[in-house]
């Protein structure tokens, strides 16, 4: 669906939700938060959050299921939520989980080890359950067992240092969540829709339409009856599908929601300027918070010409980072000098990648890029594109309609292309249909994507994603999304082959930025994906009915309020007065 | 072709008319000296001279993404930052630094390609279908009813959205092909209808005698009669077209890179133009739209008057 026509959907969603259609009681708006929401929800009634949709982020996730660890990206440190504490032996093959204790399921059943057991154990089984952290925990996990009620031991399938992060921390939007054994067991994983879900969050599931979701809270839920924490204060929570940029403003403006998905920085200031209780991560320019997920360019790599490294490259020295930079971001973030993301926990590795001359350059070079073209076979035709045997060197490039950011993005580097002699055009599809279909199956010539996104204090993780152990064909789809540029060949394994060692080692060991920056050296030379820039969400934050929004100086935690840390965020509101 | 002597004679019977009334009258000596026809013309004619004469005047690769600063206003006037427009953007920019001016040159004409493209298409096979029903008759005329019938009840809109949005980019051309697959209805009825009046008049009988064939006959004979009343009916159908093109276009569908009118209007939309003020964005080519629509729409009226004598007005 195109954004016009959901503003008009969810225009009207917004006025039968709000009034006729809120089920059971009624909730007073300004004990209600509104969510944006940048989806169309396929399956409204299916919480099977291990198979791929839209299972997670309207809501499920930040108020019903809670996560064991939440990665605090201010502080470094792991927040404990439904976990105490998670302990490596020596060599980091085993880690015990210690649970809280007291915690219960919304319908009174105790959350305790047997769940942990079961639910890991059900995906280690079970090959269909296709979700990255699902995915993710089969690759790592040998065996898994209780030792008591509240203690579980995992044994790895080789060392690592960072189990617990990248599984259980919400370092990136999700964490390995944990299910209602009582409810699960005997059911088939890959089909069973967990219909209606119960979690142990602070909130339950009131009702679900495609373009909205409803929770309600829980007073008797068992963090306030531990102590663990106060009831948050919002009485229901509404995750409500918007569209385009401009609804999203006059949501906002109408006070009609609280907190929204990123905005360019025009219709930001616009908002301000009009309803000035709206905020965002800084008070002033440039607004926005830099997501760890940096942008990049996703290449097929088993579709011709774009099979060939020297095309690829060809396509890399095109990209002017700064242009992009200046027209899609209008100066709100930085040109990406590696895959990192630009943290200052992340700075040895990239300076040693750029040291190593693999650095990326800001601006483009489309000489050097012709000669490579020219190098394999082309000739420039005389309506100034490239040709080989009377075919036009030609790229449709896929990318989701849910954001200027992303299409805007786009469009600049298809211009950029065709100024350099390569037809290539933009394919917007819709958010649900990006992610379901067109990334997880290889079916593109060249993508938008953020998937080299992980790393956010160490190297690995973002590397680990390109490895020849994820290669599928064409058509099956990608583990957890990684890979999805299908790359392979020599280049790929050696590359695969350092990156594993990697994996091993600790995080501080001094070994590791030259050996990220001899793999990188295999990434840089055959580019399955080529970074663009850095990612800034400016999300508008409305302090109308709610204070207590993350922000630069309130910094509990960051806003990317689609995350499982929204948890964190939910407790921090209170009502403006 | 019908008489004209008529205004001359009944001028000289009433002789209270005004001397500037005199004058109209004297036009329609002419009948395609018709006001409102040469004003719809006129408008039109203005939209393709634009886009001729701004290609040599004005750079047309300023409507690709990142030509210059983005969201600039007109010449004069103030965009929310407190930007003053200048010379380099007359009209100002886009959210994605696109020249508006530019975009206007370029997309203006497209959309009215578009228009009469699919119009074009849409008639020859109305004029073909409908003079084969009404002359032919029997199971042609059958078959050929029965086929505008249904396809004139469904909405070309439904269809047409989704056929795009599962083809995604298709080149200009491609859309008004698609179109003028909804729009060959009408005519193809209407024509039927006037053919079957014709057919059964002197000169066709006499030609049918004198052994002249049916393709003679259809499009030699009978055609000539119908220019008029052809040519209301390809206005009218250009209108029904870019209506439908533009509808697409807003919703994002059709030509990706290649600037319309709609386009812009649906980047405008989608971007957040209206909350941001920039008023120039999507009300410019609102604005030319509009001049579109009002000079087929005079034309279709001026067209009207041609063949109708008795539309006309003093």
């Amino acid at each position: 669906m195109k954004p016009t026509t959901r503003l008009l959907l969810s225009s009207a969603a917004m006025a039968l939700a709000l009034t006729g259609m809120a089920p059971a009681q009624e909730v007073a708006r300004e004990d209600t938060v509104i969510f944006d929401l940048d989806r169309t929800i396929r399956d409204p009634e299916n919480f099977n959050w291990f198979t791929s949709g839209t299972k997670r982020q309207h809501g499920a996730h930040q108020a019903m299921w809670e996560p064991l660890f939440i990665l605090n990206y201010e502080t470094g440190e792991m927040d404990p939520w439904l976990a105490t504490a998670m302990e490596p032996n020596e060599d980091f093959s085993e880690w015990t989980l210690s649970l809280r204790e007291g915690v219960e399921w919304s319908d009174g059943e105790a959350f305790n080890a047997d769940d942990v057991v079961f639910t890991v154990g059900m995906v280690l089984e079970n090959e269909e359950l296709s979700e990255r952290e699902a995915a993710t925990m089969r690759a790592q996990v040998a065996t898994v067992e209780k030792i008591d009620d509240l203690t579980v031991r995992f044994t790895l399938n080789s060392p690592n240092p960072r189990f617990h992060v990248e599984n259980f921390g919400v370092r990136i939007f999700g964490s390995f969540l944990i299910m209602p054994e009582h409810v699960w067991a005997g059911e088939d994983p890959a089909t069973f829709a967990f219909y209606p879900p119960i979690g142990t969050g602070p909130y339950s599931y009131s009702s679900a339409d495609t373009n909205r979701a409803i929770w309600d809270r829980n007073d008797n839920w068992w963090g306030a009856a531990t102590g663990f924490m106060d009831l948050p204060e919002p009485a229901r929570l509404i995750w409500l599908e918007t569209g385009g940029e401009e609804s999203r403003a006059q949501l906002m403006l109408a006070n009609q929601m609280d907190i929204a998905h990123s905005v360019s920085i025009g219709t930001f200031e616009a908002i301000q300027a009009q309803n000035p209780n709206v905020i965002s991560w800084h008070d002033g320019y440039p607004f926005a918070w830099p997501d760890p997920c940096a942008r990049q360019l996703e290449i097929n790599t088993t579709v011709a010409p774009w099979d060939d490294p020297a095309m690829r490259r060809a396509v890399g020295l095109i990209i002017d980072r700064t242009q992009i930079v200046n027209i899609a971001y209008e100066g709100t973030t930085v040109p990406s000098s590696t895959m990192f993301a630009e943290y200052g926990s992340m700075r040895p590795f990239i300076g040693a990648v750029v040291a190593a001359g693999h650095g990326l350059p800001a601006t483009g070079d489309a000489e050097a890029a012709q000669a490579l073209i020219e190098a394999a076979g082309y000739t420039m035709g005389s309506d100034g594109i490239y040709e080989r045997d009377g075919e036009d060197l030609a790229v449709s490039i896929h990318v989701n309609s849910a954001s200027t950011e992303y299409t805007r993005t786009i469009d600049m580097v298809v211009e950029q292309l065709n100024r350099a002699g390569i037809n290539a055009r933009s394919v917007p599809v819709e958010n649900g249909v990006f992610w379901g279909e067109v990334l997880p199956f290889g079916a593109f010539e060249m993508s938008y994507s953020w998937l080299s996104c992980g790393s956010v204090n160490e190297p690995w993780t973002s590397m680990s994603r390109y490895t020849t152990a994820s290669v599928v064909p064409v058509g099956e789809r990608s583990p957890g999304f990684n890979n999805t540029a299908r790359w392979d060949g020599d280049a790929a394994a050696a590359y695969t082959a350092i990156v594993d060692e990697m994996g091993t080692m600790a995080l501080d060991d001094p070994a590791l930025p030259g050996m990220v920056a001899e793999a990188y050296g295999h990434l840089a030379g055959e580019l399955p994906f080529i970074p663009l820039v850095q990612a800034a969400k400016l999300i508008p934050m409305n302090t109308t009915y709610w204070t207590g929004w993350p922000t630069a100086e309130n910094n509990y935690n960051h806003p990317a309020f689609w995350w499982n840390h929204t948890h964190q965020i939910i407790h921090n509101l209170e009502r403006a007065e | 072709m019908a008489d004209h002597s008529t205004p001359n004679a009944a001028g000289a019977q009433t002789p209270d008319l005004t001397a500037r009334q005199i004058r109209r009258m004297k036009r329609f000596d002419n009948p395609w000296r018709n006001p409102k026809l040469i004003w719809g013309a006129g408008l039109l004619l203005g939209i393709v001279a634009m886009g001729i004469l701004g290609r040599i005047f004005w750079d047309p690769d300023l409507v690709f993404t990142g030509s210059g600063l983005t969201r600039q206003p007109p010449v004069g006037l103030e965009n929310l930052r407190g930007q003053v427009g200048t010379w380099a953007h007359p009209l100002g920019t886009d959210g994605a630094g696109r020249d508006v001016l530019a975009l206007l040159i370029i997309g203006a004409p497209n959309s009215l390609f578009v228009g009469v493209l699919a119009s074009l298409i849409g008639m020859s096979i109305g004029i073909f279908l409908g003079f084969s029903a009404g002359f032919i008759r029997g199971r042609v005329d059958d078959v050929i009813r029965v086929l505008s019938d249904v396809m004139i009840t469904i909405p070309p809109l439904l269809i047409l959205v989704v056929f795009q949005a599962a083809y995604g980019d298709i080149s200009l051309t491609m859309m008004a092909i698609l179109i003028a697959c909804f729009v060959w209805q009408s005519p193809t009825r209407l024509i039927r209808a006037q053919v079957l009046s014709m057919r059964e008049s002197g000169y066709v009988q006499m030609a049918r005698l004198s052994g002249a064939s049916t393709m003679h006959i259809m499009f030699r004979e009978m055609m000539p009669n119908l220019v008029p009343y052809l040519f209301g009916s390809f206005i009218a159908n250009v209108t029904t077209s870019i209506v439908t093109a533009v509808g697409l276009e807003v919703l994002g569908l059709g030509p990706q890179r290649i600037p319309t009118l709609g386009r812009t209007i649906y980047e405008a939309i989608n971007s957040g133009a209206l909350i941001q003020n920039l008023y120039w964005w999507w009300g410019i080519p609102t604005i030319l739209l509009a001049l579109m629509f009002i000079g087929l729409l005079l034309i279709n009226l001026g067209l009207d008057e041609v063949s109708n004598p008795r539309l006309r007005k003093l």
